[in-house]
């Protein structure tokens, strides 16, 4: 699986003996349609994890700042993630205020179903 | 940007059309503000509204036909008080734009808690299949994370649209 690197947005990619794919993206996500970018890339990765029977860990404690347009776009992999039964994690970093917002109020899509959710580093 | 003795400040520029000034004026207003207040997560969120009110104008602006010169930004405030962050962008020829701006405004302003409203947001979002156009998911994470209230304006083919954020300090709960 190939790191995405757009604009000033880079996400690297890493796969752990357990077939876990840390994902951790750096930079900002500041393009006016990050959907566009970001759905053919989360494609190719949902393939990847499937091949494996993997899971997958966004970790954003490193990323400076996303747009909304961004969160529409994690929404979605979230969706897509539970419809194929993916696990999906998102790591954040509790201490940055920006962050405990944005993804504290994604725990709204946490179910008792272990596909999705949320944790601070 | 000028600030006196009781920490008064005020931007206000007119701004060229092309996406990438929304990064270089979000990081600007971020490192203005970094460089006078102690304050660094109400600096991130005055710059995060900056940047999506930005985003939002270019988007749905009219830039074919409309008076570039009317995309404006305006920063102003005092230090722990309310700040006001205003876009002004020129307005597409239909009503219905306006309109839906408008109603997307009032629909935010309408609950009890912003976080109420981006909460619903997100949940009409993943509801739908297809990404409608225009989310207003910018408008209610201003709202929500920026802990603001938001005023739309339109007049004279242009559209205003106001948050102002509260930055008192809050009393420890």
């Amino acid at each position: 699986m190939e790191n995405l690197q757009s604009g000033d947005l880079t996400i690297e990619v890493a796969v752990t003996p357990e077939s876990v794919f840390r994902c951790t993206w750096k930079g900002k996500s500041n393009e006016r349609n990050p959907p566009e970018i970001l759905k053919p890339w989360f494609e190719k990765l949902l393939a990847a994890v499937g091949e494996k029977q993997g899971s997958i860990e966004m970790h954003f404690e490193k990323i400076e700042h996303f747009n909304s347009s961004t969160i529409t776009a994690l929404i979605r992999l979230i969706q897509i993630c539970r419809k194929t039964n993916v696990k999906l994690a998102m790591v954040y970093d509790q201490t940055l205020k920006w962050q405990r917002l944005s993804f504290d109020a994604l725990r709204v899509f946490e179910k008792n179903d272990d596909l999705f959710h949320l944790r601070f580093a | 940007m000028s600030t006196d003795g009781d920490f008064g400040f005020s931007i206000d520029i007119t701004v060229r059309n092309e996406w990438r000034n929304v990064d270089l004026l979000r990081t600007s207003v971020q490192n203005c503000f970094t460089a006078v207040f102690a304050d660094v997560d109400g600096c991130h969120a005055i710059a995060m509204v900056t940047g999506e009110l930005l985003e939002n104008a270019l988007k749905y602006g009219d830039w074919v036909s409309g008076d570039r010169a009317r995309f404006r930004l305006r920063v102003h405030g005092k230090a722990s008080q309310v700040v006001e962050v205003s876009v002004q962008n020129p307005l597409k020829g239909d009503e219905q734009h306006a309109s839906t701006l408008l109603k997307a405004v009032e629909w935010i302003n309408g609950f009890a808690k912003p976080e109420q409203a981006y909460r619903a947001r997100m949940l009409q979002i993943a509801q739908n299949d297809e990404d409608e156009q225009p989310s207003r998911l910018g408008l209610v994470r201003i709202a929500f994370e920026g802990n603001c209230r938001l005023h739309a304006k339109v007049a004279d083919g242009t559209v205003t649209v106001t948050a102002a954020l509260d930055l008192t300090p809050q009393a420890p709960a």
